[in-house]
């Protein structure tokens, strides 16, 4: 196993090296002066002096690079040029809000999808079954920016249970940070639970007709124990996989939400930058998405030979 | 026309321009020549359910409590040498700055934080008077060093420094007098003070800003002292406890939170989430007009002199609208009554110009009227030397402007235009404005009782070559409208200048840099506790312009039990 690892983590740093050569070169594919480019249209020229300077932008592209992933790893991604906000302090702000809506919509999506389909699987195309199939689809058709208002207008402005945007950290006041993130991490669970469903479903489906399932029903194991115990974990391979592509996705991908809902997370931040042209901003986030989304991938990649240690042999 | 989600940072037209526009405007008249209102004069068209009149305080001032203030947008910053104010740039100056002069409810100009200020018999040198015992928020006094120290940062800007070339020097010829000398005669300079440029800051942070890539903190003199700012979440900022006016301010602290859909917005301030909101959707005044818990103030009348207007800006610097004839086609294709039926919510109201009726400036001129024939011959005129006219509209991230453009492409491609929409956000656009690159942009700008404060937009020496810097945003060089502007600037006599304005107002109808398209709303809506918002007192004890195109200042709101 610790070859595999190894091996995996090799590939990791070299997707990472392309990943951020790629991203440093961002600024550099634009037309136009660098310095304005960081620095806005409504500098001075003093400033914008000082800035190729600080930067090395005079210097040859691959001194600039390693100028750059030095300040990187000092974790200096530079500021945003309309307001002067150290990236580093974005992320740092961001981040949080971007894993929390994550964890706490993945955590429902599980928990109602894992037991749906344990439940349903064991009687395909009854009633149950039927039922749940359709609502997944149903969910699969609904966007979290139709949910969402949806959501503010009967829970929050209807039922007041729910405020209708903000956010408070969590650090700061843990039940109103909960209080304030459940309709948004609800309006992004809805996708989730209905692929997680859908796929675990057809997995166990497939698994419950395998020989092994036979022989423990014919050694009179219970159907909770063949299900939890014998099933389940062979069915999950599909799961992990979409588990991992899905939180990828969602990690800056929030965008829709965080703005419906006025938090300024890594998606809301990460698209006001694109819109306003503040490239480092840009820069910043996107290759610490970028290189998280690899990481994750490589934490996939070690579940699955916990899932099925065959994968490693493969 | 205003806008629906109004993102960020916005509605109808860019804030964009109205952004740079706030360099040099404000809404104001000089002191000799006031402005007039094109409807009850000093206020706000308002409703609320009670029948008493909406954000004027009722019973005896408290002391205390906060407010939360849902803004459409954020602010890129509170340096006023660099930062591009809109009207939320001015919500969040007002708590923690004050400017030297404010606009008062009938359209004159009022000494705010500076105590006077008078001409000479040229009106090419202003001599101002500062209040003394000011303090600002670092316990540094406000002295005539600190106003001069500036006024050259201003000019030193390239943001700003384009709006002051009229301000030859600034002198100090004591700790409490500071001489403006200007280039020409101009009767309504104190009008400009009234506008970003005229927001005082503190010595610190013009050092602190002097720093590259440093974010300064506001050091002012306003009502409340900045507490925290985290951009697109909130703003918050604490009573001054040592401020100028006495008694003021009655709230402990003020917050604003920016939340982009209007929607949302609504339904936060319906939650408790926030107490008041600010919109610049006329759905918002449809859906809170007479509603009970709710007071409404809106822009629907009572704007003292120009309203802001939304409009199509031509670039007539690039192809293919440096031909007259594109424009005039882009006019004549335009089906503008088409457009406010759909957009306008019922309220908008139609413009052909810079004035409305009712105002002294306004006259009937040239504008183009819908002609889809003749729009369509124009463009052939055009398609047999240079082929298709090729044209992109750029407009901001805003879900009903981009429902506008769908339309505005489709009745221009069907007079014979290519048409390609193109969607920035807001501080993008005012940086394709300011440098020329576009073509065509939605926008909206020009609310202010003095035209001349307007005088930097249509000037031929404020004109820059594409991918320079230039408040001309429309390249527009058009001799005679300098002449027409400098004219009325200099008039000391109503006559010449309405003349004067009359005369800019029938060029551009002629030159048609900008497509008219309607008023531009703004409205605020609040919950009943909320207190005196829309009645605010001038330091001289009179009353002041409140519901200035949605700025509004927080120094005497209070909140009721």
């Amino acid at each position: 196993m610790t070859k595999y690892l190894i091996r995996r983590f090799i590939q990791l740093v070299v997707v990472a090296f392309i990943i951020s050569v790629l991203v440093f070169l961002l600024v550099h594919l634009l037309p136009g002066d660098p310095s304005v480019t960081i620095l806005g249209p409504n500098d001075t020229a003093q400033n914008r002096t000082i800035l190729l300077h600080q930067l090395g932008l005079n210097k040859p592209l691959w001194n600039q690079y390693t100028i750059w992933l030095t300040a990187v790893f000092h974790g200096n991604l530079g500021q945003s040029y309309l307001n002067h906000e150290s990236v580093t302090h974005i992320l740092a702000t961001g981040a949080p809000i971007d894993i929390e809506l994550i964890v706490l919509s993945q955590i429902v999506a599980f928990a109602v999808a894992i037991p749906l389909a344990l439940v349903t699987s064991r009687r395909p195309n009854r009633p149950l079954d039927n039922v749940a199939s359709t609502g997944t689809f149903g969910l699969l058709a609904m966007p979290p920016f139709v949910i969402a208002p949806i959501m503010v207008a009967v829970f929050a402005v209807g039922l007041h249970w729910f405020p209708a945007t903000g956010y408070v950290p969590f650090t700061k006041d843990p039940a109103a940070n909960l209080h304030d993130m459940v309709l948004p991490a609800l309006a992004i669970t809805a996708g989730s639970i209905a692929v997680y469903y859908r796929l675990l479903r057809s997995d166990l489906i497939s698994t419950l007709q395998e020989d092994f399932i036979t022989m423990a029903r014919s050694k009179g194991l219970s159907n909770r124990r063949i299900m939890l115990r014998h099933a389940f974990r062979p069915s999950t391979f599909s799961l992990l996989a979409a588990a991992g592509v899905n939180i990828g996705a969602l990690l800056a991908g929030t965008f829709i939400v965080e703005w419906l809902f006025a938090i300024s997370g890594l998606g809301y931040s990460l698209v006001v930058s694109v819109q306003q042209r503040d490239y480092l901003v840009v820069q910043g986030i996107s290759l610490v998405v970028a290189i998280a989304y690899v990481f994750l991938q490589f934490v996939v990649d070690f579940l699955f030979t916990v899932v099925d240690p065959r994968v490693i042999r493969e | 026309m205003a806008s629906g989600n109004e993102i960020s940072r916005r509605t109808f037209l860019s804030r964009g321009a109205v952004t740079g526009g706030a360099v040099v405007l404000g809404a104001a008249a000089s002191t000799a020549l006031a402005g007039c209102s094109t409807g009850n004069s000093g206020s706000s068209s308002s409703t609320t359910a009670s029948g008493s009149k909406p954000g004027v305080g009722t019973g005896t001032p408290v002391r205390g409590g906060s407010l939360t203030v849902g803004t459409v947008a954020e602010i890129d910053g509170f340096y006023p040498p660099m930062n591009h104010w809109d009207t939320n740039g001015y919500l969040y100056a007002n708590a923690v700055y004050d400017p030297l002069m404010a606009v008062g409810a009938d359209g004159t100009i009022k000494p705010y934080l500076a105590q006077s200020i008078s001409s000479n018999s040229t009106y090419d040198a202003w001599t101002m008077t500062l209040r003394p015992g000011v303090k600002f928020s670092d316990g540094s006094a406000l002295t005539s060093a600190v106003v001069k120290a500036n006024f050259d940062a201003l000019r030193g800007s390239p943001l700003t420094g384009t709006a002051l070339k009229q301000v030859a020097s600034v002198t100090t010829p004591d700790a409490m007098t500071v001489v403006f000398t200007l280039t020409g005669p101009n009767p309504t300079f104190p009008a400009g003070l009234t506008s970003q440029v005229g927001y005082v800051v503190g010595e610190a942070m013009i050092q602190q800003a002097s720093i590259p890539g440093t974010t300064p903190k506001p050091v002012g003199t306003g009502p409340f002292i900045f507490a925290e700012w985290q951009p697109n979440d909130h703003f918050t900022a604490t009573r001054n406890p040592h401020y100028w006016r006495s008694g003021l301010p009655y709230l402990d602290q003020i917050t604003f939170k920016p939340i982009p859909d209007t929607v949302q917005r609504e339904a936060t301030l319906k939650t408790g989430g926030v107490d008041m909101i600010e919109s610049t959707d006329p759905g918002t005044i449809n859906r809170f007009s007479g509603q009970s818990g709710y007071q409404l103030v809106d822009s629907r009348t009572g704007v003292i002199g120009e309203p802001t207007t939304g409009f199509i800006m031509l670039n007539t610097a690039v192809a293919p609208t440096n031909d007259l004839r594109i424009r005039q086609a882009l006019a004549k294709g335009l089906d503008t009554a088409q457009i406010q039926k759909i957009f306008g919510g019922g309220f908008a109201k139609p413009v052909n110009g810079l004035f409305l009726p009712g105002s002294p400036y306004y006259s009937k001129t040239d504008y183009p009227t819908y002609d889809p024939a003749e729009a369509k011959a124009l463009v052939n005129e055009y398609k047999a030397q240079h082929g298709t006219p090729t044209l992109q509209l750029i407009t901001i991230t805003d879900p009903r402007l981009a429902q506008l453009v769908q339309i505005v492409q489709q009745m221009w491609n069907q007079v014979g235009f290519d048409i390609s929409v193109k969607t920035v956000q807001q501080a993008s656009i005012i940086t394709e404005f300011v440098t020329g690159s576009f073509q065509a942009a939605t926008s909206y700008q020009f609310g202010t009782v003095n035209p001349d404060l307007n005088y930097v937009w249509w000037s031929t020496t404020t004109i820059s070559p594409v991918g320079g810097i230039g408040l001309n945003f429309t390249r527009l060089d058009d001799p005679q409208i300098e002449t027409a502007m400098l004219a009325g600037r200099a008039a000391t006599d109503q006559q010449t200048r309405v003349a004067s304005y009359q005369k800019v107002n029938q060029r551009l109808s002629q030159d048609l840099p900008y497509l008219w398209i309607e008023q531009y709303l703004f409205s605020e809506v609040a919950q009943n506790r909320v207190q005196n918002f829309n009645n605010v007192t001038l330091p001289d004890g009179s009353p002041g312009y409140s519901f200035n195109e949605g700025q509004f200042f927080p120094t005497q709101i209070w909140m009721a039990g």
